[in-house]
């Protein structure tokens, strides 16, 4: 459901409602938070006020208009960090198949727990389960060669099973924010293209 | 990572599988005759045991894709609704078999299908999303005289049995030109599928894996697709899903109208919304004026690629038969286009196309189409395209536009036209189609016919409500 809101207990709660909630919830926080929470209060009132914009993605995560998270926490196979180490070294930053599959705004690595797992997380467009099958067919030694790293991994040429391997794993962000939530990476590139011809133009014109 | 352009390696040896013809379905490959001449009709099944004596009667009329390449007779096919296959009573465990989609039905799917707004379901037109569709038969014919005579060799199959009721008639074809409600030929592009026999028309692309459209043989990904079980059930066996369209003639009219002051003007831009022109002409082969020779020859009217209209400016990325199969097109988002395909089959019902028809009136007018969407994943590739290609338009550069004649639009929506020196944007697009019905149906082989029709009370579970 991608229009259902994330928090939906709170949903209908009133400003005054939610303030009061707040205050009960700092009743024991440190000092710095009480004295925030009251010298905060004006800021705070308003974005009570504000129409929710969270949402959630495909199966599990959160989304932001257009704009979906990915979080996962991955158990390494005995060597698989030491290799992918090493392949993400030498790659030097670049990432070709996240390039072509063209919706990926960001990815982060992060070797957590002496390198027994890692956490991974990502921003992209839409929902990737109705793409699952294209990776399968168009990039499925790129995928393949970094998730074989990883216990229970089945194949991207098992797509419906790869997909469901990364939902297992997925934890949902408990809140997300994204900046421009209706620009898609696509949209982003266009108008970045559009914004130099515009710039051309002017130059010309002036 | 590094590694952008991969190649599964082929086996080889394998060869491309010879489909079993006398079992597969004629609707599935049989090409729409023309002029075709149809009707459609639902059952409902009140009592299994009745149920299953129609199907097993109707059986043997029921034809397969054998010889399919003569389309001078007419010929029936028949489709079950997953409500269907728990009223004939096959066993659970082969219920539980058929994917989630299919089994929750088209209605239950609104969400993931973007039918919401006018196309919700709650605005269907009876006896669509009532789970009361059990049973479809399809009779095509390419004369009305034996569309007839098929009529009543399918009726004298299932009339007077109790516990099995017509919820519904409809007649089809029979459009001067074989025009679809808006004024346009239609049907031109379908994939070509390797093993079924045909020759590909040139443009209809690579052979796509039989796997895809029909159960049981190796899909894309080298492997065949999850079946339903027994083997017997699902193996020749596709999935077909059916929209019904009521077309809004007076809207679309308005809208060309309003946006062209001549003849000529509108009759281009009519061509843009859809990338050919009313004749089937494609607009990348004749951009300017229509040449209704090429739009009726099948060897030529598909015969092209867009690797000579990069920027769109013959066919706008937007338009109809761009999103709907966006050939050599740079797409924004990986995609595999040979996996995202269906086999249509559009029937077209009501008055046929009136240039002249301006009022709101002539949109309620009882004109439209029933399509019948055929694949071995046609859920999956239904709620693909409604949400990636129909409405949306990120895929191709296209924002938030939305596919002009399939599409259902919001307030305010726009149509891009890339243009020298710049493009035009038209405003004022509306749902030119509204969608009234809708329902999944599994098109089971002869063989798997059979063994419905002869399935017994102690293995199956008996009728059952939704």
């Amino acid at each position: 459901m991608a229009t259902a809101t994330a928090n939906r207990p709170k949903q209908n709660l009133t400003v005054d409602q939610k303030l009061q909630v707040l205050r009960e919830l700092y009743a024991d926080a440190p000092e710095i938070g009480k004295a925030a929470l009251k010298n905060g209060l004006t800021t705070l009132t308003e974005e009570l006020a504000a129409p929710g914009r969270a949402q959630t993605a495909g199966r599990i995560g959160a989304r932001q208009g257009k704009v979906s998270e990915l979080t996962v926490f991955l158990p390494f196979v005995k060597g698989g960090a030491k290799r992918l180490r090493g392949l993400l070294e030498l790659l030097e930053g670049n990432f070709r198949a996240a390039d072509a599959v063209g919706t990926v705004h960001d990815m982060r690595f992060v070797f957590v727990d002496n390198d027994t797992k890692l956490l991974f997380a990502t921003a992209y467009d839409g929902d990737f389960d109705p793409y699952i099958e294209d990776f399968a067919s168009k990039i499925p030694n790129a995928m393949d060669l970094w998730l074989c790293n990883f216990e229970g991994y089945p194949g991207m040429r098992n797509a419906k099973a790869a997909a469901d391997w990364i939902a297992n794993h997925q934890i949902a962000a408990e809140a997300w924010y994204v900046n421009s939530p209706n620009l898609t990476a696509p949209e982003t590139r266009r108008l970045e293209k559009v914004g130099k011809a515009v710039e051309g133009l002017l130059d010309q014109i002036g | 990572m590094s590694l952008v352009k991969e190649t599964i390696i082929n086996d080889p040896s394998a060869q491309a599988p010879m489909l079993d013809l006398h079992e597969i379905q004629a609707t599935v490959l049989r090409i729409r005759p023309a002029p075709y001449f149809g009707v459609h009709v639902i059952l409902s099944v009140d009592d299994a045991r009745a149920g299953r004596e129609a199907i097993r009667r109707l059986t043997p009329y029921i034809d397969s894709a054998k010889g399919w390449r003569i389309a001078a007779n007419a010929w029936l096919g028949v489709g079950i609704s997953y409500t269907g296959l728990q009223a004939l009573g096959v066993p659970r465990e082969s219920l539980e078999s058929f994917p989630e989609a299919f089994r929750v039905g088209m209605a239950a799917r609104a969400s993931q299908l973007r039918d919401e707004g006018v196309n919700d379901p709650k605005n269907w037109d009876p006896p669509f999303g009532t789970g009361q569709v059990h049973i479809g038969v399809t009779a095509f014919s390419d004369s009305e005289e034996k569309k007839r005579r098929a009529l009543a060799i399918a009726r004298e199959q299932y009339e007077g049995l109790s516990g099995v009721r017509v919820l519904f008639m409809q007649d089809f074809g029979a459009q001067p030109g074989d025009l679809n409600p808006l004024g346009y030929k239609d049907g031109i592009d379908q994939p070509a599928i390797e093993g079924s026999g045909d020759e590909p028309l040139p443009g209809q692309g690579p052979r796509i894996k039989a796997g895809e459209f029909i159960l049981g043989y190796p899909g894309e990904a080298g492997v065949p697709l999850p079946m339903p079980q027994p083997d017997v059930l699902g193996r020749n066996g596709t999935f077909v899903g059916l929209r019904k369209y009521q077309s809004r003639v007076g809207a679309f009219n308005r809208f060309l109208r309003a946006h062209g002051s001549t003849e000529e003007e509108r009759e281009l831009l009519a061509a843009k919304l859809v990338g050919r022109w009313r004749s089937g002409a494609p607009l990348t082969l004749a951009p300017d004026v229509d040449d209704p020779a090429l739009g009726a020859d099948p060897r030529r009217n598909n015969d092209f690629d867009y690797a000579n209209d990069r920027q769109g400016r013959k066919a706008p990325f937007g338009c109809h038969i761009r999103r709907m199969n966006p050939r050599d097109t740079e797409l924004t988002r990986l995609t595999d286009v040979n996996i995202h395909r269906l086999i249509r089959r559009g029937t077209t019902y009501g008055p046929p196309y009136d240039p002249n028809a301006l009022s709101e009136e002539a949109d309620e007018t009882p004109r439209g189409a029933y399509f019948l969407f055929i694949s071995s994943k046609a859920m999956a590739t239904m709620e693909f395209l409604q949400q990636e290609w129909i409405q949306d338009g990120d895929f191709i550069g296209a924002g938030d536009e939305r596919d002009p004649i399939i599409g259902r639009q919001e307030e305010g929506a726009t149509f891009t036209i890339p243009r020298e020196p710049v493009r035009r944007r038209v405003h004022g697009i509306e749902t030119f189609n509204v969608l009234r019905g809708g329902e999944y149906f599994f098109m089971p082989s002869l063989s798997a016919l059979k063994w419905i029709g002869d399935l017994t009370e102690t293995n199956s579970i008996g009728p059952k409500e939704r």
